[in-house]
């Protein structure tokens, strides 16, 4: 769906993006994570073609952001770190005029304005101003705006910024949903715990690059991460996971992380021989920060 | 409907604001009618439509769009599917639909004077003008505020006056020209030596300058859309305004009526040229990354994608160039005239190139933001001060290092101007190229 190619970002006397090359799949939630300043939203803005490259390829559906900019922003939906709202519109009227700006057909707008409020959860609202709106209702909102159309790929900048637990959980919930119903998300953010619940995939920039040259797959179904916790210290540790078949992302004396196959016979055997051969195991249990891990994994502590 | 105009309709004719602009303005008539003094409900009106509709009209279309920056808007819209023109008319019409719904009641009761007084055909006439000072001085406001934006300029009380005073200027001229028509002070206009009827000339340049306003925001809209505007109208507005302006002379002054027609026509061409060269230069975002990428793709052969990016400075300075040139070899043909006029063409475009240079290196240096305000000083300090000093001390002989003047021999203007234009480029050239941490980027 969205293809990068060497892409190169300069500003007038810096160089934002240094070569960045990735691809994002179909119907995929790819995190885009990295310290403040690395690029991220630089990244974010060349993917919604609201920058220009200095060189390399921007292509998002077959289209390339250079040379159709409009076919794109047509096929796509963009929630900035700071979504403008109308204040003074109503929730309909604000959903409307997305819709219209969108080319959507005046006779099917109340039905696009009515689906989106759905799905956003503000079909009961819609007579509300924009202005009298709670900060995660008026969030609600800006998805609304951005997902009104039926974009294929939908990119958001600091979503959960500002938001209560609560209101964590339903974007999470929501962004999920629009996965499953065929949207391609990017979201970028750089608070990793924010971005555990619903990515799969995670792209690290880092300096203008990207951390590992690809895109790391943090959620793989068929493979989880599961962390492994020693009660007493044991050196070998990380060799004796790697000669039994696991893939280890970090080690050391006392704990692992591997990705390892979710089959319980499997997992069963390694137990078995971890205890058979003398580890004395505290605990062994799916990652609960598997986006994390993968992160440190990648770029080590410095972060 | 326009879905941008829609949305501004939504927000601008709330029922509150319409009925306070209705019992207003009925007070107001009401008032004027009932006092007996001169001022009466039709200069009333005439008087409260210039501020309804140009007045405030320019501000609300300088903030059409420096507005939805300021409330982040704007990039949501960029990323709507309208295209350029939709959301051009949208933001004129929609943005100051206010103005209009005010202008129009204040418009009602002039022409129904007008037609009380006049007849019909001098209300039609008035209608014409007064929507036509309303679009063009509005359209002004907005095509500054374009441009400032294209520039990255913020969007401060400050610069969203500084706009409406360009659609203010743009109004003020429609009325100077409407002043003329209506009030028969000049019959006729001599231009490219034929006399032509002044009011249907200055109504018919009227329009057309209109229609290069309309066209400038329509062009500077779809820079903002991310699409590409490419250099042929531009190229088409340069060979308009250079014929336009070289039928004017025949208004030249008497002292110059010893050069032929064809060099007089040359020398009004050029320096507008090398106005527009100053105005644009002024105008445009020096951007070194985009000059570097120009420089890339002319480097890699792609030359009809650097094409596509060349300014309307760049343009116009090649434009000057051209035209500076013609004069320069029709001047061959009349010896006096060539003795005089070939220096002053050379060193006029060597200090041009100096000039332009200058504000493009300013840009380059530290506290870049204000490079243009830079290159203003220092344009000042080598025109006007450095020459008052040079001129107090007697020393009038060194002027030709500052501006074109002629010189003994005369050459040596052209040669000095010449060397600080191809200095000035040269350094401008280099300071373009990324440097981090003091160290060249490969590509």
């Amino acid at each position: 769906m969205i293809e990068v190619e060497d892409l190169v970002y300069e500003y007038p006397t810096a160089r934002a993006l240094k070569g960045v090359s990735l691809t994002v799949p179909d119907q995929t939630i790819t995190a885009l994570v990295g310290p403040n300043g690395a690029g991220k939203t630089t990244l974010l803005r060349c993917l919604a073609a609201l920058e220009d490259p200095y060189s390399g390829k921007v292509i998002i559906d077959g289209r390339d952001t250079t040379h159709s900019p409009r076919e794109i922003h047509a096929r796509m939906g963009y929630l900035p770190d700071f979504y403008g709202l109308y204040d003074d519109l109503t929730v309909r009227r604000c959903l409307t005029y997305a819709a219209r700006s969108h080319s959507i057909a005046a006779a099917a707008t109340p039905e696009a304005v009515a689906k989106a409020a759905q799905r956003v959860g503000l079909a009961d609202r819609m007579e509300s101003k924009a202005g009298e709106l709670s900060r995660g209702l008026r969030q609600r909102l800006a998805i609304g705006q951005s997902i009104v159309h039926e974009p294929q790929v939908l990119l958001l900048d600091e979503p959960a910024a500002g938001l209560d637990p609560q209101a964590r959980r339903d974007l999470s919930a929501l962004l999920i949903a629009l996965r499953d119903g065929g949207m391609t998300l990017v979201v970028s953010s750089h608070i990793l715990a924010e971005l555990e619940d619903y990515c799969t995939e995670m792209i690290i920039i880092e300096n203008g690059l990207i951390a590992g040259g690809k895109a790391i797959k943090v959620r793989d179904d068929d493979r989880p991460r599961y962390l492994i916790e020693l009660a007493t210290a044991r050196s070998d540790l990380k060799d004796f996971l790697i000669a039994h078949g696991a893939d280890v992302s970090e080690a050391d004396q006392n704990h692992a992380v591997i990705v390892f196959t979710r089959n319980q016979a499997a997992r069963a055997k390694l137990v078995r021989d971890l205890v058979t051969a003398g580890f004395d195991i505290a605990s062994f249990g799916e990652s609960s920060k598997a986006l994390e891990g993968a992160y440190f994994a990648q770029v080590g502590h410095k972060a | 409907m326009n879905p941008e105009f829609e949305r501004n309709v939504w927000l601008e004719l709330t029922s509150r604001r319409v009925l306070l602009m209705v019992g207003l303005l009925a007070l107001i008539f009401a008032a004027s009618a009932l006092a007996n003094d001169d001022w009466g409900p039709s200069s009333v009106a005439t008087g409260l439509y210039y501020v309804l509709v140009v007045i405030w009209g320019s501000r609300s279309a300088a903030l059409s769009v420096v507005g939805e920056i300021g409330a982040r808007t704007w990039d949501s819209q960029r990323l709507s599917s309208l295209g350029a023109g939709t959301m051009m008319w949208g933001k004129l019409f929609g943005a100051t639909i206010y103005n209009w719904f005010g202008g129009a009641i204040c418009l009602a009761v002039i022409l129904v004077h007008e037609v009380i007084k006049g007849g019909a055909s001098v209300a039609v006439l008035d209608l014409f003008y007064y929507v036509g000072i309303g679009v063009i001085s509005q359209a002004a406001a907005l095509l500054a505020s374009l441009i400032a934006i294209g520039r990255g300029q913020g969007h401060s009380r400050f610069e969203v006056f500084a706009y409406q005073l360009v659609g203010l200027g743009a109004g003020v001229a429609v009325w100077w020209v409407w002043d003329k028509v209506r009030s028969h002070t000049v019959d006729t206009i001599l231009w490219w030596g034929q006399p032509l009827d002044a009011s249907a000339f200055l109504l018919g340049s009227l329009l057309i300058f209109a229609a290069w306003t309309l066209i400038g925001c329509y062009r500077e809209m779809r820079l903002e859309l991310k699409m590409r505007n490419g250099p042929l109208v531009w190229l088409a507005f340069l060979v308009f305004i250079g014929v336009y302006v070289a039928g004017f002379d025949a208004w030249l002054s008497p002292d110059m009526k010893t050069w032929d027609a064809g060099s007089l026509r040359l020398l009004l061409a050029g320096p507008t040229y090398g106005v527009l060269t100053y105005m644009m230069v002024l105008l445009e975002p020096k951007d070194r990354v985009h000059y570097r990428w120009m420089e890339g793709q002319i480097r890699h052969g792609h030359v009809a994608n650097a094409l596509n990016g060349v300014q309307s400075w760049m343009m116009s300075y090649a434009g000057t160039v051209v035209i500076g040139g013609l004069l320069f070899f029709w001047l061959l043909h009349d010896v006096r005239a060539a003795l005089v006029g070939q220096p002053l063409v050379l060193a006029a475009l060597g200090f041009l190139t100096r000039d332009v240079s200058l504000f493009v290196l300013m840009q380059t240096l530290p506290g870049k933001r204000r490079g243009d305000f830079g290159a203003l000083a220092i344009l000042f300090a080598l025109y006007a001060l450095i020459p008052w000093i040079l001129t107090s001390l007697n020393a009038t002989s060194l002027l030709f290092l500052f501006f074109p003047q002629l010189p003994s021999p005369t050459f040596v203007g052209a040669v000095a101007a010449w060397v600080q234009g191809i200095a000035v480029a040269g350094f401008a050239l280099t300071r373009l190229a990324l440097t981090e941490k003091g160290q060249p980027v490969p590509a």
